[in-house]
Formats: C-alpha cells, sequence, structure tokens
C-alpha cells in the first residue's frame, strides 16, 4: 500500500480531495441558509416581476394609448398592428385592440379582440390586477347581449351572430370566474 | 366452363369500375360566378380563382369565374351572363334593389373584418389639421362606385357642410388602375393635399411598410360599413344557394385548392380572412349615404 514514494502521494491526494470536499458541503450549507434569510422571498421575487412587466406593457402601449386618448383611433390601430404582429402572444395589445374598435363601432371585432386578450392572460378580468379592463368588458357584454340576443332570436340560423353570441357568453363566464 | 364464367364475370366488373370511376366532371351543372374587378382583370383571377376552384370541388357543381368591369356590372348581370355576384357593397344594394339579388355572405379582410371605413387623409406637417382646412385644397377621390374610396367620404364632407363639387379647390380621381394606393402615395408625395382611402388600403400600405402610421393625419373616418359582397339571383334552385353559403361560410385558412397542377391556400390567394353572414339590413347604412349623396340606385336627375 506503501511500498513506494507514487504511492504515498496518490493517497496523500486522496485525502486532500476528501478533506476539501467536506469543507465545500460544510461551507455552502452555511452560506445557502445565509442567503434565503437574506434574500428576497419567492413571492416578492413574483410580485417584482409583475409589476416590471407592467411598467413595460404601460412603456410598449403608451403612442397607442395616447393616440386612442386624443380620438386617432385608425392611427392608434395602424400603430396597435406593428406591436401585435412583434408581441402576437401578449394579451395587452388585443385587449386595446378590442377597445379601439368598439369606440370605432366594429362591435363583433371588438368582442372577438376582447376574447383573444382574456384567453392569453385572465388579469384582464380580476378586479385587483392593475391591467384589469373587468369595467369596460362587463358593459360590452352587458351591451352586445341586449343587442344581440334578439337579433339571434329573429335570426335563428345566422351563423355570425350565433358565434358573435357564444363569444359574449365567453367573456360573460370569465367575469363569473369560470376558469379557461 | 367454371373459368370461363369467373372470366366474364372478371371483365364485367371491370368494366363496371372503370365506368364508375369516371371523371364526370364535364357533365356536372355549369354555374356562372362574376366577379368585379378590383385592380385589373389579372389580379382579380389570381385572387378569386382558387375560391372559384374551391367552391366547385365543395359544392359538386362546376363554377366558371366571370370577370367583370364595375360599370357594366348590373347589364351584364341582367343579360344573364352569370348567377352569383362578388362586388362591392355599393354594387350588391344597386344589384338588390333593380335586380333582387339576395345576400349570401360578406367578406372578412382586415382588422375591421367584414366591414371597412372611409377616411379622409392629408400628409402630416402639411397645415392641414381639420376637415375644415380642406376648403380650396386639391382632393383626390378614388373610384365613383367605391364605397370607402368615394361614397362614405362624399357624405363626410356633405355631413360637415363642405360640398366637394364647390369648395374644394378642384377634385380628380386618378387614371388606371391602383387609385387607392396612388392616391395615398399622391398625398404623401405632394401631387394632392388630401384624398378619400380607404383604411383597408391604409392598413395593407402600413403592414407592407409602404406608408408608416404617422405619415398621415386622418381627418375623418366614417363608421365602418360591409364591404365585398356575395350575392346570387333571386330565382336560383335554394338547395345550391345553401350549399355555396355553407361552403363560404365553412372556409378555413388551411383550404387549397388545385390551380395549374399546384395546391393554393383560398383565403390566402383571396387576400381574404373568411366569409360572416350580415342581415341585408346592415347595408342600410350605405343605403342611407347613397341617398343622402345622390348615389345609385338612388339618383334623381
Amino acid at each position: 500500500m506503501f511500498k513506494d514514494t507514487f504511492d504515498k502521494l496518490c493517497w496523500l491526494f486522496l485525502i486532500v480531495v476528501l478533506i476539501s470536499t467536506v469543507v465545500l458541503i460544510y461551507t455552502n450549507i452555511g452560506t445557502g441558509s445565509e442567503k434565503r434569510a437574506a434574500g428576497p422571498s419567492k413571492t416578492l421575487e413574483r410580485e417584482l416581476s409583475y409589476r416590471a412587466r407592467v411598467d413595460l406593457i404601460n412603456q410598449l402601449y403608451l403612442p397607442v394609448e395616447n393616440l386612442r386618448k386624443e380620438g386617432n383611433n385608425q392611427t392608434a390601430l395602424l400603430k396597435l398592428d406593428e406591436l401585435i404582429r412583434k408581441y402576437p402572444t401578449e394579451a395587452h395589445g388585443h385587449i386595446l385592440q378590442g377597445d379601439i374598435l368598439q369606440r370605432m363601432g366594429a362591435f363583433d371585432e371588438a368582442i372577438s379582440s376582447y376574447v383573444e386578450g382574456v384567453k392569453l392572460n385572465g388579469d384582464y378580468v380580476d378586479t385587483k390586477s392593475p391591467l384589469s379592463r373587468r369595467a369596460e368588458i362587463q358593459k360590452l357584454v352587458d351591451g352586445g347581449l341586449k343587442d344581440v340576443g334578439p337579433r339571434v332570436a329573429a335570426n335563428p340560423n345566422n351563423r355570425s351572430l350565433v358565434i358573435a353570441r357564444q363569444k359574449l357568453n365567453y367573456l360573460k363566464s370569465r367575469l363569473a370566474g369560470g376558469c379557461e | 366452363m367454371k373459368i370461363y364464367h369467373l372470366m366474364r364475370m372478371f371483365i364485367a366488373l371491370v368494366v363496371f369500375f372503370a365506368i364508375a370511376g369516371c371523371k364526370t366532371e364535364g357533365k356536372r351543372q355549369v354555374v356562372k360566378i362574376g366577379y368585379m374587378l378590383c385592380n385589373s382583370e389579372q389580379e382579380t383571377s389570381q385572387r378569386f380563382l382558387p375560391l372559384t376552384k374551391y367552391l366547385s370541388d365543395k359544392v359538386g357543381v362546376d363554377f366558371v369565374m366571370v370577370p367583370v368591369d364595375t360599370h357594366d356590372f348590373e347589364k351584364r348581370f341582367k343579360a344573364g351572363e352569370f348567377t352569383f355576384t362578388h362586388t362591392n357593397s355599393l354594387i350588391y344594394i344597386v344589384l338588390r334593389e333593380n335586380q333582387g339579388v339576395q345576400l349570401l355572405a360578406s367578406e372578412k379582410r382586415g382588422k375591421l373584418g367584414s366591414r371597412s371605413a372611409g377616411a379622409i387623409i392629408a400628409r402630416k406637417g402639411s397645415g392641414i389639421e381639420k376637415l375644415a382646412d380642406i376648403r380650396g385644397k386639391r382632393m383626390a377621390f378614388g373610384p365613383m362606385l367605391a364605397p370607402t374610396g368615394y361614397l362614405a367620404e362624399y357624405d363626410m364632407m356633405l355631413a360637415a357642410g363642405i360640398n366637394p363639387e364647390n369648395d374644394l379647390g378642384h377634385y380628380t380621381i386618378p387614371p388606371g388602375s391602383y387609385k387607392h394606393e396612388k392616391l395615398i402615395y399622391g398625398v404623401l408625395y405632394g401631387m394632392y393635399d388630401v384624398a378619400a382611402a380607404p383604411v383597408m388600403d391604409l392598413e395593407n400600405m402600413t403592414r407592407d411598410g409602404k406608408i408608416a402610421a404617422d405619415d398621415l393625419v386622418i381627418l375623418a373616418q366614417s363608421k365602418p360599413i360591409p364591404y365585398c359582397t356575395f350575392g346570387v339571383a333571386k330565382d336560383v334552385d335554394p338547395g345550391l344557394v345553401k350549399k355555396v353559403k355553407d361552403a363560404l361560410l365553412s372556409l378555413k385558412p388551411t383550404d387549397t385548392a388545385m390551380i395549374d397542377g399546384e395546391q393554393l391556400k383560398v383565403m390566402k390567394a383571396a387576400w381574404i380572412d373568411g366569409y360572416e353572414e350580415l342581415l341585408d339590413s346592415d347595408y342600410d347604412q350605405i343605403r342611407d349615404m347613397a341617398k343622402r349623396v345622390n348615389m345609385p340606385p338612388y339618383q334623381k336627375y
């Protein structure tokens, strides 16, 4: 076992490695727990990331919001088109588009846009969310069902009206707390 | 003997299946669809040939495409040159009022779906900021029978107390094809001060990068009104009408048609997003506009 210098060196190296491993493991356990104690909690991390996302969304869509507020709905829609193509899975663009289309009198397309947005992100029907558009969506659904209901009754075979009512009912169910 | 019988039976079966398998397309009913020309006959054919073939495949009759100039549409329909019609919404109303054409389906395209709107535009920074500023200016309109390139804008101007016949410096309609694009470029590059532009063209040109959303100022915009429309003559077999309507309303982005040995996506080729079932009363806004602007089919001399 310890016949020559090479054997002795091998054993010495092995012992050094073992001691280093034990020391490393011990120190890591110590610093890990300290880190957990000092660093932000998971909930806080989530909250920070959510707020950062909301801020980014507001910043990205600010030019569109401004155009809409000024009443330049068509220009806002053209600008928004660029953003929706750039961020197709971002719900905010669809919600904003729904709002603008509704103001322009394109009711069916507005409903479709809101449905698309709410499907992508349920925060828009959540009262507590800073992104909430619950009041607007509720108004659209109430007015829409009042308008579409009698039209469907008068034209029961009209597929487009039936689809419009289905979409309104979907929004209604999401407002009532239903899941996707 | 048994083998002889089997052989006879085999030959009879072969003949039977050969006849049954023959293409019967040549014997199918032939029905013509008149398509209103948009920019050129070539463009209209390229766009709607796959749709026509799709309808033939779905409905089981041989549909034939007939490209028709806008101004000849009613005359040629009246002469029985085609049974189904694909036109803009104003021509549909003319055909409905004068020839009893029935509404079949409305085409969806762009942000406003089965509707579009008319806009009066000026170049940003030109000093023209509101509709009242267009008095005495040079204006370009789209084709005279264009609902969102002429009718809607003319109506908005009358509503704002501006008579296009008296209150402008002058107005013109660009010659040749691609009138809508020409007049938008015309405003952008200073040939005209203001123009009547369909928002669908503004949307398409922005998407294609031909213009930027900030290049132009929209001085006024109409409410969205129905746009391209499929109609059918009043005396056509209701069974056939239902089949065509069903085929149009069920059209999906993945549906294809074989043209010259090539499978083409129907909706992509036609630049459309599908079809919708509107009510004839949805076209009343255009009827009201046509009456106010003194245009067909309500024109009074």
